[in-house]
């Protein structure tokens, strides 16, 4: 392949990010004053109101609407590299999120969102992996599902592939699966949320447990209340989110190891090897955003420096929500099925509906802060 | 396929685009204190909340200092009590976030203000610090 050199590699950028990011000036700056103006079925302010319909769903949507329809499936040449940044925007968002937090907030949720979420990811993942065996799944399969399902979605299915020996077809069948689950739960979790008057922070308990992916998450968080603010669902189900991202190499060393134990030539793995390779290092600029914050160094909360800062922080999280949608291809999804697809569903419901059971019944209303 | 073309990332490895996005948000809160610290004269104050402006504690050309009282808004809080929502009406005094000087009074007592809409007060602060 034709090696183009930094500056080759940064123009090739340019033509997918000017696309993401002028997709959300026009959402923000035109669409949504608009919705939120427009009289619908005789009632102002319809589709907002009722439809939840924000910038931030709009976003997925009008990326989903690039990749199915505008470019009939798949992203063309001239865009791909710049739309391979959305996971940067995502992560960047994630960080800047830190500046939400001090660390007394993080220690007065953070032991509930450990317990909840350490329960869930090895309690899911020892799940996936009894009834992989009771469907008769191929080891590598269960793995991999279990994986997915456990934890955070696509980057633990991608960190466990390789080291249980998944074939491609297996990670993409895994893959779209929980994708397709994730966008279904996305788009229902904020009317379910309002149905059931739960609180922003036991919505974002609710979500940060029960949904696989990070930007799916967020997302849902963010449809559900648009604010960035301590106290907010995305707030919560950040630390939900981070917590969980935190397990992932405890996850895969813990599937990898059951997965090798099973084999007549059992490697080696140590968790050492594994925390070393797959640990997620972009939250340690989560915790030293909180570090910032802690310190009064961002500004003070109700300042305009940190009001310019969530400002920022909603167009970096918009745009790489235009580049999420972009990446949910309908065909793929639909090409989801057989056993994946019956692992993935019934671990992915069992698991909303369980979170939601107990945010009900163990989470009050009333937030840490 | 090749890998690349099955990469999701526009870097080498999962690994540098963590890095890539830990420097990109330094960055950006780089370039925001500076940009409010050092470049910004003046900042528009808005009501943080939606509510009802009750009273201006300064004047023009007044000298703040931080911690000072600007305005109170009186403003409706809702808070989840035993699991019910409370609304109660309260009124709440928001204050300087730096040293400064007023430099015009743009709302008046009874204005009805909408959350980050119409500037209350204009505040030139000291350079270096964060308003």
């Amino acid at each position: 392949m034709e090696d183009k050199g930094l500056f080759g590699k940064i123009l090739a950028i340019v033509p997918g990010l000017a696309v993401m990011i002028g997709t959300l000036y026009v959402l923000r700056v035109y669409v949504e004053p608009w919705m939120k103006d427009a009289v619908v079925f005789g009632s102002k302010g319809w589709l907002v109101q009722v439809l939840s319909l924000n910038y931030i769903l709009l976003s997925i949507l009008t990326g989903m609407f690039y990749r199915n329809i505008l470019f009939g499936g798949k992203i063309p040449a001239w865009a791909e590299e710049g739309f391979r940044t959305t996971r940067l925007f995502i992560k960047t968002g994630v960080i800047m999120l830190g500046s939400l937090y001090t660390f007394d907030k993080l220690l007065k949720v953070g032991g509930v969102a450990i317990t909840l979420i350490v329960a869930f990811v090895f309690g899911t993942a020892i799940f996936v992996l009894w009834l992989g065996k009771r469907l008769g799944a191929d080891r590598s399969v269960t793995a991999t599902m279990a994986a997915a399902c456990g934890v955070c979605g696509v980057s633990a299915a991608v960190a466990t592939a390789p080291g249980v020996r998944a074939k491609p077809v297996d990670l993409a069948l895994s893959i779209a699966t929980i994708l397709g689950f994730g966008i279904m739960t996305m788009f229902v979790s904020p009317f379910v949320g309002k149905m059931l008057s739960l609180s922003d922070y036991q919505f974002g308990a609710w979500v940060g447990t029960g949904i696989l992916n990070s930007g799916q998450v967020l997302a849902t968080c963010l449809a559900f209340n648009p604010n960035f603010a301590p106290g907010t669902a995305v707030a919560y189900g950040e630390i939900w989110n981070v917590v969980r991202v935190l397990c992932i190499p405890f996850v895969v060393f813990f599937i990898t190891a059951w997965y090798w134990k099973g084999e007549a030539d059992a490697e080696h793995v140590s968790l050492g090897s594994i925390l070393a390779s797959k640990f997620p290092i972009f939250v340690l600029g989560f915790i030293g955003m909180t570090a910032l914050s802690s310190l009064h160094i961002i500004g003070a909360e109700g300042s305009e420096t940190l009001h310019l800062m969530r400002d920022v922080m909603a167009w970096v999280f918009g745009i790489g929500l235009v580049g999420l949608g972009a990446y949910i291809d309908v065909r793929e999804i639909k090409a989801a099925g057989g056993t994946p697809l019956r692992i993935g569903l019934i671990a992915g419901v069992s698991k909303y509906v369980i979170a939601m059971i107990i945010i009900l019944a163990f989470i009050p209303k009333e937030g840490a802060f | 396929m090749s890998d690349k073309k099955k990469s999701l990332t526009v870097f080498k490895s999962d690994r540098h685009e963590d890095v890539a996005a830990i420097f990109a948000s330094a960055l950006i809160v780089v370039v925001v204190l500076v940009y409010m610290a050092f470049i910004v004269p003046s900042v528009g104050i808005k009501a943080s909340q939606d509510g009802k402006l009750v009273e201006i504690f300064v004047t023009e050309g007044t000298d703040v200092k931080k911690g000072d009282k600007l305005y109170s808004l009186e403003v409706v809080k809702k808070k989840w009590v035993n699991n019910v929502m409370e609304e109660k009406v309260a009124v709440e005094s928001f204050t300087a976030k730096a040293n400064g000087k007023v430099l015009k009074i743009s709302g008046k007592p009874g204005d009805a203000l909408k959350k980050g809409k119409q500037t209350i007060v204009v505040l030139e602060h000291e350079k270096g610090t964060l308003p």
